[in-house]
């Protein structure tokens, strides 16, 4: 988790995150993955939204593996190539400013 | 689980040894190739993440809203649908006119159901208009003499024959004039009430 840790406090600190999100978000929409999620949640909700024990962390839990494997192949490989180009400019980026 | 935004500012403001220290993990992170593509999935993966739980969010507002079902729409009613069949409107009904026809109960004529009402009005003598004419007939048939009266009866065969013909092209059976001597006689009451 140390990885994904200063990863993570890197890319917000930089901003970068942000840049990558709504990339993400608009890709997502665009391909209409978040309408078959939706859907996804709908259609589950109507087969046991009935049931009164059925929780939020139950639909999360029962949702998220499908909505991931939902994701085109063509948005993942784009946003790994972002942020792949992305650690490389900072990379570049911040070792002048930590020399100087 | 992706840290929240809260603390990006806090760790941005502490020190520049904060910051200097971020960088170096991240630059650390960087020197190997490996970690740095699982720094970039994992990135992804959070950002997923954080997509779905967008959704998830969203579903949870509408449902307890109670908007959920609302976005599935209702199924259209096959009676609702619009009929496309030539000669029927959008109602399935058919355009072709249908003449309704009323019998005067006056006169015993057919009239067409437009024209049923300004004829009951004259024939029976009823309205403004009518009321006006009978009054006055009343009135002139008291002082008329004999000679006057056969002049009416002339004038008003020529008046009155598109007078009452109105009633007769309305009605959809296109009846010709009935008789001559019911339009001479329509005709002398309109003229009287007009010379007067």
């Amino acid at each position: 988790m140390t990885i994904f840790n200063a990863v993570d406090k890197f890319t917000m600190m930089s901003g970068d995150r942000v840049k990558i999100k709504d990339l993400l978000s608009s890709r997502l929409t665009e391909c209409g993955w978040r309408d078959e999620v939706r859907l996804l949640c709908r259609s589950i909700l109507q087969e046991k939204g009935a049931i009164s024990s059925f929780t939020v962390e139950q639909l999360v839990t029962e949702v998220t593996p499908r909505a991931r494997s939902l994701v085109p192949d063509a948005v993942k490989k784009e946003l790994l190539i972002k942020i792949r180009t992305i650690f490389d400019e900072n990379e570049d980026d911040d070792i002048d400013p930590e020399d100087a | 689980m992706p840290t929240s935004a809260a603390p990006v500012p806090a760790v941005a403001a502490q020190s520049p040894t904060t910051r200097k220290a971020i960088a170096n993990n991240f630059r650390e992170l960087t020197k190997d190739p490996k970690k740095l593509d699982e720094a970039a999935n994992q990135l992804y993966e959070s950002l997923l993440e954080d997509a779905v739980t967008g959704i998830f969010i969203e579903v949870h507002h509408l449902r307890k809203i109670g908007n959920l079902s609302a976005l599935d729409g209702v199924a259209e009613e096959s009676a609702h649908r619009i009929c496309d069949v030539p000669n029927l409107d959008i109602f399935g009904v058919s355009t072709a006119k249908k003449a309704i026809d009323c019998t005067c109960p006056n006169c015993d004529r057919l009239v067409a159901a437009a024209r049923f009402a300004p004829h009951l009005e004259k024939c029976m003598g009823m309205g403004r208009i009518s009321s006006r004419i009978a009054s006055r007939r009343l009135a002139t048939k008291e002082g008329t003499s004999a000679s006057s009266n056969s002049s009416y009866v002339h004038s008003g065969a020529n008046a009155g024959g598109t007078d009452d013909e109105d009633d007769v092209d309305w009605s959809s059976d296109k009846r010709k004039k009935k008789s001559t001597q019911n339009s001479r006689n329509n005709g002398s009451k309109k003229n009287n009430g007009k010379t007067f």
